[in-house]
């Protein structure tokens, strides 16, 4: 006879910033009988998670899982959409000069025309991509016709539409955002406590029994999820922690951010390779952000010339992922369990995942440790995806130029061999990317992809209908969309409260 | 050929039994232009002929090399499959059926076997096939293809059963058709290159040389060119797997009405199987030689058949394990040639399938072949069979039989790390250890668990909050709704019989 384990108490979530406040909203709503106490202890300002103004795709199913619309973020949180993430110099320059650049979309629906000899063909170059930029590999998706044309809507309908099929990420204002949550934790009956953590107590077990918060007294808890950033404020009081260090893996290790300039409604974000490191440029209703990632060895006079003002903060990094994120009953997330640079908008999309993860692990008020091992191994499995996804980035000819020889993973060297030589990516577990989004990451970067042998085989005449075929797709596409800019200014009126 | 190909490689295939033809053919037909296949094959040489019961991803081989499926089916006698009823493995007496489609829905992201595991533990759910339609509609024997949308109609998948001694000869015909030559002969020497050792050509019986780029061993357990010839380890699983032999036995059907499924039932040496085609019944006795002697399952099998005999019981000798390499040099090995894991999951197919998938995938742009190319490949089919393996181990070794010494072996048999560790999660906490790659995922593990009787100690506190009259009322709309679906199926006889373009000629 199996019996139901007894049900956590009370949850106590340390951190009260963005993924905190979801984390603990989630929490409450997955086990309403129990208390969930957030603790607005400071989270870090390295926590990267917590401050990132988007994620991918996943968040936005995660969101309606949790009852969060996507209008609500549109309308209370800055929201808009982004299509793909163009990638400009990565893969150097092309054979006429041009510095190369290319986009990456989202979603599933690129994988047809992606494998064919017209997709891979076109997409290697020959011809000159969207709306005439040359350099541009096209990947051969309909998402970036739309982005180059400032194209897109949500279309509401019961029947599929022609822009069904264009999966895309969303940005925010994470205040905005963050207070959003927050008051829906609070609906939802979620305590909230502010205060810095000052002491904790152990459980004996490896875990933790209470902890104590300065002016607000001793808080017991039969479960702890650990949001405060890269100090791990709760994590790191369980036991010492093991970590495992991504520095051979990646070179990046100071973030610079520019005072956010005049907004930009664009569907498309950029990151480019400017003297030193990478230069992000994301859009948004609110502002242009601007943020330069740097190895070491960047001088300040370095950084002002690239960002045309001396940075409005700067952050140090040191990549790498905790080994247990889980410890007895204490479960860390986001950057108290992973630290890595923003490249390609995987910090949030991690940390949501894990937190899914955990959603789906959630453990009795005595946490069964084969849960925790299981839970544990594929939290690694998600991290050791992430970094390989961006050690994907450093592997572009003109990344590797820059950055230098970086350790590679087994998968990894894999991923890269069979993709160059045979067109094909190895399948793995918990990547945070499909492999048709991989395929297009590589298109994007420059990487060229080797002709499957079942494009080689499929002949012209398949490789012609294919053509056709994307291209009556991206038109209709095309007369579905109306501007975004339109768009979006029509649903914000429409839907003014009162 | 097309600008930009490179000359097609000379693809020898050797062996015309199923794995033979299905990877001929699927050379040919997907990638014309880059390979030139030549299949070897001897009407001297039995055919072994497995693979009677298949899994849903047949299909997807089907439609992919553009196969009418009603020629398919018509020819080689096919019926459907949703799913496999095993009977006496946990117990003596029990049974469930490890159907193509799932149980209920996950709510508010808690797997629906933990909500039923709750109920049950107040008395208030039936079996959780109670909850499958696949279950349900193989139960009442009926069946339609499920509906192309996101309802509960859609809840399912279907594979085939049909005559192995059929397909191979339609394969053949599709494979001739599209290119593939064919020459009889029996092989009487391989010659290799004395520099790399690679193959270089085969000698037959005749005299014929039959020069090649890539060799395609699917010469069954005698593997001439990956066992005998290169001497490619063999890992032996025999310890985890003890059943080396089968005999097998078909039948005429007793009654009119046709299983969409396929039966395996625990015997006290090993079990046995039932696939009901259209024109017959197939039996056999999957057993394991050190507990019975050959005799014995031959007089077990004609006992147990329940139609008049058609032919006298065959006997297959098989030794479970797969070869350390299945790529070698340029040969690779499909089928009994690479590796055998008893059909009691219906396997055989799919592990020829899944080889030629990946071969297609991996095939050699000329005729120096790419060790990471090869490695590659390894590395996946080992994944595949070690994840079968494992999935197979757990049939026997979740029981508590103790009814024979072949039952108190399995019972209590050293397992698999990979499988003890599966096992254990599922034990402590009703979990099921992920992944996504390879055959066998949540659904069927959980198939299996609760079918043999293994109920993990605890389940998700979260299934005990809501009342339970709450999730019992939840649980029997689904059962009616369910069985509103079934009743509205034919059955599957007289789905068949409709489809007349996939009924065989009368024998």
């Amino acid at each position: 006879m199996s019996n139901p384990r007894a049900p956590l108490r009370r949850i106590v979530v340390a951190g009260d910033g963005q993924l905190g406040s979801l984390a603990a909203l989630a929490i409450k709503q997955a086990l309403p009988f129990a208390e969930v106490i957030i603790i607005g202890t400071p989270v870090d300002n390295g926590a990267l998670a917590d401050r990132s103004p988007t994620a991918l795709p996943f968040t936005n199913r995660f969101h309606d899982r949790l009852g969060l619309q996507e209008e609500l973020l549109l309308l209370r949180a800055g929201g808009c959409h982004r299509l793909v993430l163009r990638y400009i110099g990565w893969g150097g320059h092309d054979g006429s000069g041009a510095v190369q650049h290319g986009a990456m979309p989202y979603g599933l629906s690129n994988d047809a025309s992606l494998k064919t000899r017209f997709a891979q063909e076109w997409g290697g170059g020959s011809r000159s991509g969207t709306e005439g930029q040359s350099g541009s590999q096209f990947a051969g998706s309909v998402a970036e016709i739309l982005a180059g044309r400032g194209q897109f809507a949500i279309l509401p309908s019961e029947t599929p539409t022609p822009l069904s099929d264009v999966d895309y990420a969303l940005r925010w204002n994470p205040a905005a955002y963050r207070d959003l949550i927050i008051e829906r934790a609070a609906a939802a009956g979620v305590r909230h406590i502010a205060g810095e953590i000052s002491d904790t107590v152990p459980d004996g077990q490896g875990g933790l029994s209470a902890l104590t918060i300065a002016g607000a007294g001793t808080i017991e808890a039969d479960f702890f999820v650990d949001c405060t950033g890269p100090s791990a404020a709760l994590l790191s009081r369980t036991a010492p922690v093991k970590r495992d260090d991504w520095q051979e893996y990646l070179p990046i290790r100071q973030l610079a951010f520019a005072q956010p300039v005049k907004p930009v409604l664009s569907l498309e974000d950029r990151v480019s390779l400017p003297q030193h490191g990478w230069l992000n440029e994301l859009a948004g209703r609110d502002a242009l952000q601007l943020m330069l990632a740097l190895p070491d060895g960047v001088s300040d006079g370095q950084i002002m010339d690239m960002l045309g003002q001396p940075p409005a903060e700067s952050i140090s990094l040191n990549p790498g992922a905790v080994c247990e994120p889980w410890t007895g009953n204490v479960a860390a997330l986001g950057d108290a369990a992973a630290q890595f640079e923003p490249l390609g908008f995987l910090n949030l999309d991690l940390a949501h995942r894990q937190l899914e993860l955990l959603l789906e692990m959630l453990p009795g008020q005595v946490v069964d440790p084969r849960e925790r091992d299981e839970y544990n191994r594929r939290a690694g499995l998600m991290a050791a995806g992430v970094r390989d996804v961006l050690g994907l980035h450093y592997a572009a000819p003109a990344a590797a130029e820059r950055f230098g020889p970086l350790k590679q993973s087994a998968h990894l060297k894999r991923v890269l061999d069979q993709s160059s030589r045979r067109g094909r990516i190895p399948f793995s577990e918990e990547l945070p990317l499909a492999n048709q989004e991989l395929s297009a990451l590589l298109a994007a970067l420059g990487m060229g992809s080797g002709l499957t042998p079942l494009a080689l085989a499929e002949g012209n005449d398949a490789a012609e209908k294919s053509r056709a075929a994307f291209e009556a797709k991206a038109q209709a596409a095309l007369s579905a969309a109306p501007p975004y800019g339109e768009w979006l200014g029509r649903f914000l009126q429409s839907n003014q409260p009162g | 050929m097309s600008i930009g190909q490179p000359k097609p490689l000379r693809v020898v295939v050797l062996g015309g039994g199923t794995a033979g033809w299905m990877t001929a053919a699927g050379v040919a037909k997907l990638l014309p232009g880059l390979a030139d296949v030549h299949l070897i094959e001897s009407k001297d040489i039995g055919i072994v002929g497995v693979g009677e019961a298949t899994l849903p991803h047949i299909r997807g081989f089907v439609e992919r090399l553009g196969i009418d499926e009603a020629a398919f089916m018509k020819a080689t006698h096919a019926t459907y499959k949703l799913g496999i009823d095993f009977r006496d493995f946990g117990s003596i007496g029990t049974s469930y059926i490890h159907p193509f489609g799932s149980f209920g829905e996950e709510v508010n992201g808690v797997g629906f076997h933990h909500y039923w595991l709750e109920l049950q533990r107040q008395g208030m759910a039936g079996p959780i096939g109670d909850y499958s339609l696949a279950v349900q509609a193989a139960q009442a024997n009926r069946f339609v293809p499920p509906v192309q949308d996101t309802s509960l109609a859609s809840s399912y998948g279907y594979a085939y059963q049909f005559d192995a001694t059929l397909f191979g000869p339609f394969m053949r015909e599709f494979g001739v058709t599209n290119g593939v030559r064919r020459t009889e002969g029996r092989v009487t020497g391989v010659e290799r290159d004395a520099e790399t050792g690679d193959v270089s050509a085969l000698t037959l019986e005749s005299g014929e040389r039959i020069e090649g780029d890539l060799f395609v061993d699917c010469s069954g357990f005698r593997s001439l060119l990956l066992g005998d010839t290169l001497d490619e380890e063999w890992e032996d699983w025999t310890h985890w797997l003890p059943c080396d032999r089968a005999a097998a036995m078909p039948c005429a059907h007793t009654s009119d009405e046709i299983a969409p499924y396929t039966t395996a039932t625990a015997m006290p040496a090993g079990w046995r199987w039932r696939i009901p085609l259209q024109h017959r019944i197939g039996n056999g006795y999957v057993f394991a030689s050190s507990f019975i002697s050959e005799d014995e399952a031959c007089d077990a099998i004609a006992k147990a058949a329940e139609g008049t005999q058609l032919a006298d019981p065959r006997v297959l000798r098989f030794r479970p394990g797969r070869r350390k390499k299945s790529w070698s040099h340029n040969v690779i090995g499909v089928g009994l040639a690479s590796g055998f894991l008893e059909p009691l999951e219906s396997t055989s197919i799919y592990l020829a399938q899944m080889a030629i998938t990946y071969l297609i995938e991996l095939f050699p742009d000329g005729p120096q072949i790419d060790p990471r190319d090869r490695d590659e490949f390894n590395r996946l089919v080992d994944m595949e069979y070690d994840r079968v393996r494992d999935f197979l181990i757990l049939h026997y070794n979740a029981t508590t039989r103790d009814d024979s010494e072949f039952w108190n072996h399995v019972r209590t048999m050293e397992l698999p790390d990979s499988l003890s560790g599966k096992m254990e999660l599922w034990r402590d906490a009703g979990r099921i250890e992920k992944y996504s790659d390879g055959l066998f995922y949540d659904a069927s593990w959980i198939a299996v668990y609760l079918g043999q009787g293994v109920l993990p100690q605890h389940h998700d506190p979260r299934a005990a909050l809501p009342k339970p009259q709450q999730v019992a009322g939840a649980l029997s709309q689904l059962q009616k709704t369910i069985g509103d679906i079934v009743t509205g199926m034919p059955s599957h006889t007289e789905y068949l019989h409709r489809q007349t373009a996939r009924m065989a000629d009368p024998l």
